[in-house]
């Protein structure tokens, strides 16, 4: 805790040195799916000053998508309805499971302090188990019969034979950070640190990202592109098996921090100024020292979404 | 059952939320359609600038004129005719209305929304302006949940 509020202080610091002389944002605009109430004026007029945006931002999404769980033995994670829900106080805001707290806006930048649900853990939510049975090699070894030889007919197996094959149980972590926001019309991006502060692993991560919005027509498309650095702590918690986890089916593993990236991409097409057609489309690459866990069949997470959206 | 009821809830729903979209009005003697309805632009731009294909049709030839809530006088009259059509190029900012009318009421009709003080109003459209982005950058931060969709 002592750790994460002297990085908080550095990161205040170090941006509010930036911040005397800067002036705040003059202008504020409706959100989307909001009426833009303002006068009507030609190209190369002064700046819209527009009514302060409602503090509550509630939307839905119903259609179909998936995200696709990494971990052995586990199912795909479905998604067909999503919702967006989420309040902005003057300095207080909660961003769809985000509690967050503004210190410092001007034209440049808006630092937050947050807090957070670590999202590795949600993968550990859709496991199964698989039994795997072992048979005695001439010389002593043991091997998985996983399936009959080519040209053998399977030995019979009885269930006292079996091993269970299932990724361990992981808990939630809450972690607190930092995070640094910028946006112009060069697009948006963010700085993020977070650190366990539920002593669930222990571990922090950095994480930077920027995207970029498209209008054309009725239609936006927002590219985007992410980096995060993961520590030994955090990820060996998610990722590693423990010596005490370990079995004849599931090998111990020792996680190291790395370095995962991800892409991205929204396209909305607006029917009304309240719905609008979704479709997403995310690829995240699963750093090297995760890709390699024996927990972990897929090196990478793909998740898509298509339906149709409300802004309420 | 519990399947198939979730699957009835969902798809009522879903038809409820839709219901906006293919709602039509009672056949009217005067239908004015009119392309596009929606602009969309970005947080930072000013305005739209728009080219509006604008056409009518009435059951019973008529004199109309055609008007919108920025300016008092008709934008348009045309003479006894059943169906006519222009093109308009505009630029605006905010939400707007174009009506059809017959003449005496639009050339008396004062700048403002208000039927009543403008006559009747016999086929109207409403234009839409919506602003997508925030500037409120907590607005635009990206939650990484794996559920994030939107």
């Amino acid at each position: 805790m002592k750790f994460l509020l002297k990085v908080a202080a550095f990161w205040a610091a170090a941006t509010l040195s930036h911040a005397q002389a800067l002036p705040a944002p003059e202008a504020t605009a409706a959100p989307a799916g909001e009426a833009a109430p303002a006068a009507e004026q030609a190209v190369g007029s002064p700046p819209l000053i527009l009514p302060e945006e409602r503090r509550w931002r509630l939307g839905a999404a119903l259609g179909y998508g998936e995200r696709s769980n990494p971990l052995i033995q586990s199912d795909d994670i479905p998604v067909v309805i999503d919702l967006d829900i989420a309040y902005f106080g003057k300095h207080w805001f909660f961003d769809n499971g985000d509690l967050g707290l503004q210190v410092l806006d001007n034209s440049l930048f808006t630092t937050n302090i947050v807090a957070r649900v670590n999202s590795d853990r949600a993968f550990f939510s859709k496991t199964n188990t698989k039994y795997v049975t072992y048979t005695v090699l001439s010389g002593g070894f043991t091997a998985p019969i996983l399936s009959a030889a080519p040209g053998l007919p399977p030995e019979p197996i009885t269930p006292e034979e079996a091993l269970p094959l299932k990724p361990p149980d992981r808990s939630y972590a809450v972690e607190a950070g930092i995070e640094t926001l910028f946006g112009g019309e060069w697009g948006q991006a963010s700085l993020r640190w977070f650190r366990d502060v539920s002593h669930t692993h222990d571990g922090f991560e950095v994480a930077a990202d920027y995207s970029y919005r498209i209008t054309r027509g009725r239609m936006t498309l927002s590219p985007s592109v992410g980096l995060s650095y993961k520590n030994a702590a955090l990820t060996d918690y998610y990722w590693g098996v423990q010596p005490g986890e370990a079995s004849r089916t599931l090998d111990a593993y020792q996680a190291r921090g790395g370095l995962g990236w991800e892409a991205g991409m929204k396209l909305n097409y607006y029917l009304t100024k309240k719905t609008r057609v979704a479709l997403s489309a995310n690829y995240e690459r699963l750093q090297h020292s995760v890709a390699n866990s024996p927990l972990v069949e897929q090196d990478y997470v793909l998740g898509y979404f298509a339906g149709l959206a409300w802004q309420f | 059952m519990r399947a198939r009821a979730f699957t009835l809830a969902g798809l009522l729903s879903g038809l409820t939320l839709l219901s906006p979209l293919f709602a039509q009005d009672a056949p009217t003697p005067v239908r004015l359609i009119i392309k596009p309805l929606l602009c969309v632009i970005d947080k930072d731009a000013t305005s739209c600038a728009v080219t509006f294909d604008i056409r009518w049709k009435s059951q019973v030839p008529g004199e109309f004129c055609l008007n919108d809530s920025v300016q008092a006088t008709p934008l348009r009259c045309w003479p006894r005719s059943l169906a006519g059509e222009m093109t308009q190029e505009r630029i605006f900012a905010e939400d707007f209305r174009y009506w059809l009318s017959l003449p005496a009421a639009g050339l008396s009709l004062p700048a403002g929304d208000s039927p009543a003080a403008g006559g009747e109003r016999l086929s109207e459209v409403k234009i839409e302006v919506l602003r997508v982005g925030s500037n409120d950058r907590r607005r635009e931060r990206r939650t990484r949940h794996v559920w994030d969709v939107l």
